[in-house]
């Protein structure tokens, strides 16, 4: 039996919005690393715009003491999953490493998905992708250019994870903690997005989503994500007033 | 009146469903028959023959010197270096050719004239690469990484099929099992379909994972 054996590990992320600034480096990151179209002010305007990771603003309070609070929001590869159940050719399922894949030559398109996702992270491909020609030698050969008609969502980077686990394999050894880091987590300055093994009990994203901050997205559903969230600490507030009240 | 027509149009009809049902068993079986340009084998832009560089054999061919060539029996490795380390294995640069070329090989032979005046050994119009057709394809959607598939049959031989020229160790000796006997091809073809199906087989004989992800992402 040979270490980093496939399905070993069940890969998560931990957001702590406390440290987002919402400089949407993560977002450039992921559209440059992930083969995205451009978003190009058309699509964004018919509300066509393919963004696997966005950062979302809102306001807490009223003017004038109103706080900008930001908040990245990707797939949260959810263990009980809306999307998965609802699609017709299994195209979207939940795999052993605890990710919800998206297999693009199974996907036809229907788009029940991206319907039945809460926090809609599923794009749809309405047109087949076209880049300048100044950028056709900027794409990343490692992920597939998903064409017209199918979905697309943040993959958590497969194809790092697969690279890392092969040459960890190759050398014979276990996969290092953080040595498998997502193109949005490795471009946060603040080291508000954080990616690792749950399964390892001390990895760094383990011991952080122990943290009496954390949050899961519209817990309500019960969809029980992989993406954990630490709140936002608010000087304002008193301690013990509630840390997870402000995610709301 | 009426019936000759109608029998002509139903063995048409039958006809014209043979040959679409022909079309999609032997496609679904094999590859699909090259109607419609899907040729296993390419006219390179330089006529390499794999037998005489890697054979381990007496060859069929003269060399100018009059005498019968034999193979020269080279490791698959040494042109396609990246193979055990790399996804892709490699085509080398055309300067790499050349290393042994601008020596070896007489003057006047066309194919290596191509080659010497590809990596500006002879002519004036400085180097270009070499545009050399792929003859093993897969589709986008599929990430095939040969590194670790060289690892494991070569701590597997028994995994390993067919033999290159009947080496079957080292990094050398397990390629045949998808690409066949390159040796011995004067133009290399595609004998293995390469689908799905045979991907999965081998996976699931061998404990390979069978997850999507492990390939389509």
């Amino acid at each position: 039996m040979t270490t980093a054996e496939f399905g070993s590990h069940n890969w998560g992320m931990v957001v702590d919005v406390d440290k987002c600034i919402g400089c949407n480096a993560c977002v450039i990151a992921c559209q440059a690393e992930n083969n995205i179209p451009l978003n190009s002010q058309d699509r964004v305007e018919r509300a066509r715009s393919i963004s696997w990771i966005r950062v979302e603003r809102y306001w807490e309070g009223d003017f004038p003491d109103a706080k900008a609070r930001f908040i990245p929001i990707m797939c949260q590869h959810c263990e009980n999953a809306p999307c998965e159940p609802v699609c017709p050719v299994y195209a979207t399922y939940h795999n052993s490493e605890g990710m919800n894949v998206q297999v693009y030559n199974r996907c036809v398109g229907t788009r029940y998905c991206a319907n039945g996702c809460p926090y809609i992270v599923r794009f749809f491909n309405y047109w087949e992708p076209v880049w300048p020609e100044s950028l056709r030698n900027h794409l990343n050969p490692d992920v597939t250019i998903r064409s017209r008609g199918i979905m697309e969502k943040c993959s958590f980077c497969v194809h790092r994870i697969r690279r890392e686990s092969r040459s960890a394999r190759s050398a014979g050894v276990e996969i290092a903690d953080g040595a498998v880091q997502t193109a949005c987590s490795s471009a946060c300055p603040t080291s508000a997005l954080n990616f690792g093994n749950f399964n390892d009990p001390n990895s760094k994203v383990s011991k952080m989503k122990e943290d009496k901050r954390h949050y899961t997205l519209l817990d309500q559903f019960g969809t029980d994500p992989n993406v954990i969230y630490l709140a936002k600490i608010d000087a304002d507030k008193k301690v013990g007033s509630g840390a997870a009240a402000s995610h709301d | 009146m009426l019936v000759p027509v109608l029998a002509i149009g139903g063995l048409g009809v039958v006809a014209v469903m043979g040959v679409v049902a022909a079309f999609v068993i032997t496609g679904w079986i094999g590859q699909p028959v090259p109607v419609l340009g899907f040729e296993q084998t390419f006219d390179q832009p330089i006529d390499f023959p794999h037998t005489v560089h890697a054979s381990l054999k007496q060859l069929d061919r003269v060399a100018a010197d009059g005498q019968t060539m034999e193979g020269l029996g080279l490791d698959c490795t040494f042109c396609h270096r990246t193979v055990t380390t790399q996804a892709n294995a490699g085509v080398p640069p055309v300067g790499f050719c050349a290393t042994c070329h601008q020596v070896i090989g007489a003057e006047d032979n066309v194919q290596l004239t191509i080659l010497r005046d590809a990596a500006d050994i002879v002519g004036d119009d400085g180097a270009e690469p070499v545009n050399w057709q792929r003859v093993h394809r897969l589709p986008d959607h599929v990430r095939f990484v040969h590194e670790p598939h060289i690892r494991y049959l070569t701590a597997n031989p028994s995994e390993v099929k067919n033999t290159t020229d009947g080496v079957t160790e080292g990094p050398s000796g397990v390629c045949s099992t998808c690409h066949g006997n390159v040796a011995a091809m004067q133009q290399v073809e595609q004998v293995e379909s390469l689908k799905m199906g045979q991907c999965v087989d081998c996976h699931r004989d061998n404990g390979a994972p069978t997850d999507c992800a492990a390939c389509h992402y």
